[in-house]
């Protein structure tokens, strides 16, 4: 009956902001601005990632950062491709690894105070890699595993105690926060119980450095975020699932708990990896789903956006720990943890205020 | 179809549990095809919760709820997604959402991987955001909306869905008298026009009586009775069902049921009379 009015004048509706490309039954939503902030930062984090090459003890000009890059010989290519690349192959899939994490985990507590640092997981796979280097449990080859372990350990603790017939956000944050804190006392206990020396060691590594990567820690880092790239294009559709309630949700015929569980899952595995890797970086993972996600003013967290942020913090925040106080290196962590532990803060303020102050 | 004297969508056995508590037990229930089925009854009586269960936002503690003979808990979500629509009571938009993105997010259920936007996901939103007269606010955010706007949103995104079924939890609350009219009338103009099958729960006797095809009235997990408005709603059925002594006149307007409290307050004539003297000088 009402096909005539319907056929007269279809008006163009689609969600806001995106460009519809069909072909054939195939259709595919692309949102304008997303893409244009995912090649602006593209573009950023090339041009961080040749200055983090250039500078160092002794400057490189960038047509040799470029040559060498290409596997042209070069006169730099040690300092270039043997002592700068690992440690910036490192750092960059680190950043990549903890912006996504950052992204899967604040979409399912639907809280940008959640972030892996905060429930737990990076904790845990301190605690774990701690105790591995103290006791000198395992091989030095095993520690990334050692750390990955404990990440997933934790979040499984974390779950199991925020878990009461469904997964509420504020419960899993706030659990989450507790178990942190106990294993980061659990951390200061194995500290103070190994081997002076070796804690000295150990406590490089839990403030996250970069210093001394290479190619055998960038190695299970790469292969694990090559593997996660599918499930990340999941997440990606998956996500718009886990911002309504749960009724809602399942009447649109998505399994929110198992959906929750997936986006976790993968969240938890690429930041312990992530943390094995590099050691618990702080705040990447807070900070960089944040800054995508008022770039590209989306509902959603980007994934990409949050992976390629998540890099350009992690490369530039190491190329000023290298240099800021040359000769002496910070660890990487330190330098996160200047811009992120502010952020946080006014973080928890304004959400206060907001929640105290309106009526609307 | 092969059994046109079965509906799509009915309840067998069905008990249903929150914990120990157990609301609902042992009912059967056929919800009428193509017909306005509408459940009422006093607080607490498990009417939300079998329309929950209908909707399979509830798992059965014993029982099933049948779609075209298959047991509900047994179908993929998203295939029941498609048949079934479901609003919930208290619905939350994701923040800072628009009203035709959050219409478009109905047709989810229709989308995949590589049909995230077709063209009769087009057609099915346009029109949803024209019968709910919401087309005028489709860029607005929903966090700005009054309340009948946005429940006339939500039923949009029901809309998009673009299912046979569709199960309304209270869609009158919260709305002031206008809304509701204009909201039930909308549900009515759906299942004239499309044939639709609407269960709604609803809190006004009178509002039930004058919208549904079918009334279902509950007590305490059970149905006490069904049928048309006509048969069903009498001044026994409200005693028995709210506890209220009532008078039911036909409606001035549709000739339908009318139910009116039996005795008008008043106040205790004394008490009135002290606390007057006591406040005036």
């Amino acid at each position: 009956m009402s096909r005539a009015t319907a056929t007269a004048a279809p008006p163009a509706v689609r969600p806001a902001g995106h460009a519809v490309l069909r072909g054939g039954r195939a259709s595919f939503l692309v949102h304008r601005r997303s893409v244009v902030v995912a090649v602006a930062l593209a573009i950023l984090l090339a041009c961080a990632v040749v200055a983090y090459l250039c500078v160092g003890e002794s400057f490189v000009p960038p047509t040799e950062v470029v040559r060498v890059l290409l596997g042209r010989p070069s006169p730099d290519e040690l300092v270039v491709g043997t002592l700068r690349l690992p440690r910036l192959v490192v750092g960059l899939l680190a950043g990549a690894a903890f912006g996504v994490a950052g992204a899967l985990v604040q979409t399912v507590a639907r809280n940008p105070l959640a972030s892996p640092d905060v429930i737990g997981v990076t904790h845990g796979a301190g605690a774990a890699t701690v105790a591995a280097i103290s006791f000198n449990a395992v091989a030095y080859d095993a520690l990334p595993y050692v750390s990955v372990a404990g990440g997933l350990a934790a979040a499984l603790l974390v779950y199991v105690f925020a878990w009461r017939r469904g997964l509420h956000s504020s419960r899993f944050v706030l659990v989450g926060i507790g178990v942190s804190v106990a294993l980061g006392s659990l951390t200061q206990l194995f500290l103070t119980k190994g081997d002076y020396l070796v804690a000295q060691q150990a406590k490089v590594w839990l403030t996250g450095s970069l210093n001394g990567r290479g190619y055998e820690e960038a190695r299970p880092l790469a292969v694990v975020l090559l593997l996660a790239v599918p499930a990340a294009l999941w997440a990606a559709r998956a996500q718009r699932g886990a911002h309504f309630d749960d009724d809602t949700a399942a009447a649109l015929g998505v399994r929110l708990d198992r959906l929750r569980l997936g986006l976790t899952v993968l969240g938890v595995v690429l930041a312990s990896v992530a943390t094995g890797a590099a050691g618990p970086v702080d705040f990447v993972a807070l900070l960089a789903p944040q800054i995508a996600r008022r770039l590209t003013r989306t509902a959603q967290i980007p994934l990409l956006s949050s992976a390629l942020t998540g890099a350009l913090v992690v490369v530039v925040a190491d190329l000023l720990a290298r240099r800021l106080f040359s000769p002496i290196e910070l660890p990487v962590g330190v330098l996160t943890a200047v811009v992120g532990a502010p952020y946080l803060m006014w973080l928890i303020v304004r959400t206060r205020s907001r929640s105290g102050g309106t009526t609307s | 179809m092969s059994r046109p004297t079965t509906s799509r969508l009915a309840a067998q056995d069905l008990t249903l549990a929150y914990e120990d508590r157990t609301v609902v037990e042992g009912l059967d229930l056929e919800i009428p095809d193509g017909k306005v089925t509408v459940v009422v009854g006093p607080n607490a009586c498990g009417k939300s919760t079998l329309l929950r269960a209908l909707g399979r936002l509830l798992k059965p503690r014993r029982g099933a709820v049948l779609l075209d003979g298959a047991e509900l808990a047994r179908v993929p979500g998203k295939q029941i997604a498609r048949t079934i629509g479901v609003l919930p009571q208290s619905p939350t938009p994701p923040d800072g959402i628009t009203v035709a993105d959050l219409v478009a997010r109905g047709r989810q259920p229709h989308q995949k991987w590589w049909q995230q936007w077709s063209e009769a996901d087009e057609l099915a939103v346009a029109e949803a955001l024209r019968r709910t007269d919401t087309a005028d606010l489709s860029d607005r955010p929903v966090d700005e909306l009054s309340g009948g706007q946005r429940q006339r949103v939500w039923i949009a995104m029901a809309l998009a869905q673009d299912t046979d079924l569709l199960l309304l939890d209270e869609p009158t609350t919260y709305l002031d008298i206008a809304h509701q009219v204009e909201v039930l009338d909308l549900v009515r103009r759906l299942n004239h026009e499309r044939g639709r099958t609407v269960v709604a729960v609803l809190h006004d006797l009178n509002q039930a009586a004058r919208y549904a095809d079918h009334l279902v009235a509950m007590k305490a997990g059970r149905i006490v009775a069904q049928g048309r408005p006509a048969e069903v709603v009498t001044a026994e059925l409200v005693e028995d069902v709210f506890g209220l002594s009532s008078v039911v006149v036909p409606d001035p307007v549709t000739g339908g049921p009318l139910v009116v409290p039996a005795r008008a307050w008043q106040p205790a004539p004394l008490q009135e009379e002290h606390t007057r003297s006591t406040t005036r000088p």
